[in-house]
C-alpha cells in the first residue's frame, strides 16, 4: 500500500486534543493509550508522535482508525497535524505493527469488560437519573485501559455546566465507586447540542 | 518586570481547596474547571442553582445565592467548617460581590465588600473616580421612570444611556440629539422593564446619561496584587465603537497605541481601582484615548468574559519565558489561593479574538463555512457557541454572541486580518421572526 494514498483528516476537539480520522484500520486490538514515551515502547506510531519536535505530546490514544492526540504545546494544530499525519503514514508502511498488541491482564488487576460492567450499572442506577433531572443523558460508550469513554446527550449537550457535571458529578462518583477508573473521556460534539439545559451568556 | 509572589503557604499537605463562583449562564466553566485540575487544587463548585449532583458529591458542589451576598457568605461559612477554603474566584459581575462577602467571612484574601459592589454598580463606580479625580465621561443618574422629553431637552450631545448594571454593551445606545434620545429611552425602558430584570431592585429603574468619549477604545486585563495593578494585557478593538450600539467584535494585544498612551491608560486603571478601593484579584477594564488622555469608561472586578480569555497565554517564568503556557484562569485561581505566582507576563506572539457579532434577529437554522474560517492562516480555533433553533438577539437586547474566533501571530495587525477573513467564510442561516 502507498502511505501516500491514506486519507487522514484532523478533527481538532480544542486546542490540547486532536482526533485524527485514518482511512485504514491502524490498530484492531481494541484501545490503546500511551500517557508516557516509555509506555510506547514497541509501537513504532506512538513512539514517533511521542518524538515530534515541540509537540510535547502528553498522550495518545489509538482505536480502530482513529488516532487521538493530546498535546501540551502552543503549536497550532495546522503545524502539527502534517508532522502527525506523517508519522501516522509511516508507522503504517513499516515492517511491524504501528501500535504493539497490549499486554495480558495481569492476575489480580482490572480488566476493561469488568469495569465496564460496573461503570455501566453505575450510569444506568444512579448517574442517568440525576442528568434525567435536567433532561440529560450520558452514553457510556467504552472502557478501554481503564479510561471510560463518554458522550453526552440531551439537556447535557452543549450545557454551559457540561464540565461541572463532568468533573464535579460523574469523575467524583467514579472515583469513589470505580476507583479503578484511570480517567474520563467526553467525546461529545457540544457545538451540535440543541438544547442544553444552561446556556451562556456574554459575561 | 518583577514577579509577584506570594509567601509559600504548604508543603506537604493535602491540595488547597478553592471556591470557585460559576454562574450557571457563565462561558467559563471548562476555563475554570480545567485550570484548577491542572494545579492539582481541590475544587468546589458553587452555582445559583442545584446541579443535580449536589447530594452525591457535597464537597464539590455547592448551591449559593449570589444576589444575597450575605447570604452566601453564610452558606460558604457552614460548608468550611467541614472542607476548609483556601481560596474563592468570582468569574463574573454577579459573583464578585459574593466572593469579596465570602473572603471576609472566611479570611481570606479578597476585596472590600464596598468596593466591589462599587464595581459591580456603574454609578456608583462614576462617583467614585470622578470624586478621585480619575477622568471619566460627565454623567449624570436618572430615573427611567422620567419624561424622556424633559430629560432630552436638558441634555447635552452627543451622549450615551446605559444601564447600571447590564454588561457587555447591553442596553448602552448614543443619541446624538433629542429625538435619538428620546427613541433610545424607549429602547432602554423596554429592557430594563423586561421580566427578566422586573424586581431587580433599584438599579433597573434608573440609568446613566453620559457625555459620549471620542477615540479608540482598548480593553485591559489586570491583576491585582496588594493593590498594585499589574497588566496582563490591553486589548485593542480595532472596530470603532461610536454607536448607536457597541457591539465588541475584535479584540487584539499587543495594543498598536504609543507606549506613552498605554502607559497613561494603565496609570489611569490604577488610579480607578485606587478610587473603587479594590486591592485584590483580576480586573477588566474598558478605557478610551483621546487627545485629552485616557478616560475610564468601566471597571469591573472580574477576568474578562465570554470565551475571550482563550486568546491570552502567559509564560511560566524563565524557563518558558516568551512561550505561554499558562492560562489567566491559573493565575487568577493561584493568586486566590496564595500560591506562587508566574511572571505576569503574555506570550510574545500577538492574538486576538473575534466575539461573533450576531448576525441578525430570529432563530438560528445552521452555520455554515466553519472548517473554511478554521483553515484560514494562524486561526487557532473557530467556536460556534450558540447552537441550533436558539434565538439570536442583536444588541442593544442581546446577550449572547453565536460564537468565538481565535488567532494569534507575528503581530496585531495580521491576526486582526485573520479573524476578519475567517469571520468572512461563515454563514449564518438565521430564521427570521413572523412579522
Amino acid at each position: 500500500m502507498d502511505p501516500q494514498s491514506i486519507t487522514i483528516t484532523a478533527e481538532p476537539l480544542n486546542v490540547e486534543r486532536c482526533k485524527f480520522v485514518v482511512g485504514v484500520p491502524v490498530y484492531n486490538g481494541g484501545l490503546r493509550r500511551f500517557t508516557a514515551p516509555h509506555e510506547a515502547h514497541g509501537s513504532p506510531l506512538a513512539e514517533a508522535l511521542f518524538a515530534i519536535p515541540g509537540a510535547e505530546v502528553q498522550e495518545i490514544i489509538v482505536s480502530g482508525n482513529l488516532v487521538t492526540v493530546v498535546k501540551a504545546s502552543t503549536l497550532p494544530w495546522q503545524v502539527l497535524g502534517k508532522q502527525i499525519g506523517a508519522a501516522i503514514r509511516e508507522a503504517l508502511a513499516g515492517p511491524v505493527p504501528a501500535i504493539a498488541a497490549k499486554a495480558e491482564v495481569a492476575a489480580g488487576d482490572v480488566d476493561d469488560d469488568t469495569l465496564y460492567e460496573r461503570v455501566s450499572r453505575l450510569f444506568d442506577e444512579e448517574v442517568n437519573p440525576m442528568v434525567a433531572r435536567h433532561g440529560g443523558r450520558v452514553e457510556l460508550i467504552d472502557v478501554q485501559d481503564a479510561v471510560v469513554m463518554l458522550r453526552m446527550a440531551g439537556g447535557c449537550q452543549g450545557c454551559g455546566m457540561a464540565d461541572v457535571t463532568l468533573r464535579q458529578g460523574i469523575e467524583g462518583m467514579l472515583g469513589q465507586r470505580v476507583p479503578e477508573v484511570k480517567g474520563i473521556m467526553d467525546i461529545t460534539d457540544h457545538t451540535a447540542g440543541e438544547n442544553p439545559y444552561f446556556a451562556a451568556s456574554k459575561k | 518586570m518583577r514577579t509577584p509572589t506570594s509567601p509559600p503557604r504548604r508543603s506537604n499537605l493535602p491540595p488547597l481547596r478553592v471556591l470557585l463562583l460559576l454562574p450557571t449562564s457563565t462561558y467559563r466553566t471548562t476555563a475554570f474547571v480545567e485550570a484548577a485540575r491542572r494545579l492539582g487544587a481541590q475544587l468546589t463548585v458553587a452555582s445559583e442553582r442545584p446541579s443535580t449532583f449536589e447530594a452525591a458529591q457535597p464537597d464539590g458542589l455547592l448551591t449559593l445565592d449570589f444576589q444575597h451576598p450575605e447570604r452566601a457568605a453564610d452558606a460558604a461559612r457552614r460548608f468550611a467548617t467541614e472542607h476548609p477554603i483556601a481560596g474563592v474566584v468570582a468569574v463574573d459581575d454577579d459573583t464578585a460581590v459574593a466572593q469579596a462577602a465570602i473572603a471576609v467571612a472566611l479570611g481570606l484574601s479578597g476585596n472590600p465588600v464596598a468596593a466591589a459592589r462599587a464595581a459591580r454598580d456603574k454609578h456608583q463606580q462614576r462617583m467614585l473616580m470622578s470624586a478621585a479625580g480619575v477622568a471619566v465621561p460627565q454623567f449624570s443618574l436618572q430615573a427611567i421612570a422620567a419624561d424622556p422629553r424633559t430629560l432630552a431637552a436638558t441634555t447635552r450631545y452627543p451622549c450615551v444611556l446605559k444601564p447600571l448594571r447590564l454588561s457587555a454593551s447591553r442596553g448602552v445606545i448614543r443619541a446624538n440629539d433629542s429625538a435619538e434620545f428620546v427613541a433610545a429611552h424607549s429602547r432602554l425602558s423596554r429592557i430594563l422593564t423586561a421580566p427578566e430584570f422586573a424586581g431587580c431592585g433599584e438599579w433597573a429603574e434608573k440609568f446613566l446619561v453620559e457625555d459620549f468619549v471620542p477615540g479608540p477604545e482598548v480593553a485591559l486585563e489586570g491583576l491585582l496584587v496588594s493593590g498594585r495593578l499589574h497588566v496582563l494585557a490591553l486589548f485593542d478593538k480595532p472596530d470603532p465603537l461610536d454607536g448607536p450600539f457597541f457591539e465588541e467584535t475584535i479584540y487584539v494585544t499587543p495594543s498598536r497605541l504609543p507606549d506613552a498612551a498605554q502607559a497613561a491608560i494603565a496609570a489611569c486603571a490604577q488610579e480607578a481601582t485606587r478610587a473603587l478601593g479594590l486591592v485584590h484579584g483580576p480586573i477588566h477594564a474598558e478605557l478610551r484615548w483621546n487627545d485629552k488622555g485616557a478616560w475610564l469608561i468601566e471597571l469591573a472586578a472580574r477576568p474578562i468574559g465570554g470565551r475571550c480569555s482563550a486568546a491570552l497565554r502567559f509564560t511560566a517564568g524563565e524557563r518558558g519565558r516568551g512561550k505561554g503556557d499558562v492560562s489567566l484562569e491559573e493565575i487568577v485561581i493561584r493568586h486566590a489561593l496564595g500560591m506562587e505566582l508566574p511572571a505576569l507576563e503574555r506570550e510574545t506572539d500577538a492574538a486576538g479574538v473575534m466575539m461573533i457579532p450576531v448576525p441578525g434577529a430570529g432563530v438560528l437554522r445552521d452555520v455554515q463555512g466553519i472548517d473554511a474560517a478554521k483553515r484560514v492562516s494562524l486561526i487557532e480555533s473557530v467556536e460556534i457557541t450558540a447552537h441550533r433553533g436558539q434565538e439570536l438577539v442583536p444588541l442593544p437586547e442581546g446577550a449572547r454572541y453565536p460564537g468565538f474566533i481565535f488567532a494569534r501571530g507575528d503581530s496585531p495587525s495580521v491576526v486582526e486580518t485573520a479573524l476578519r477573513a475567517a469571520h468572512a467564510k461563515l454563514r449564518f442561516d438565521v430564521e427570521s421572526p413572523a412579522t
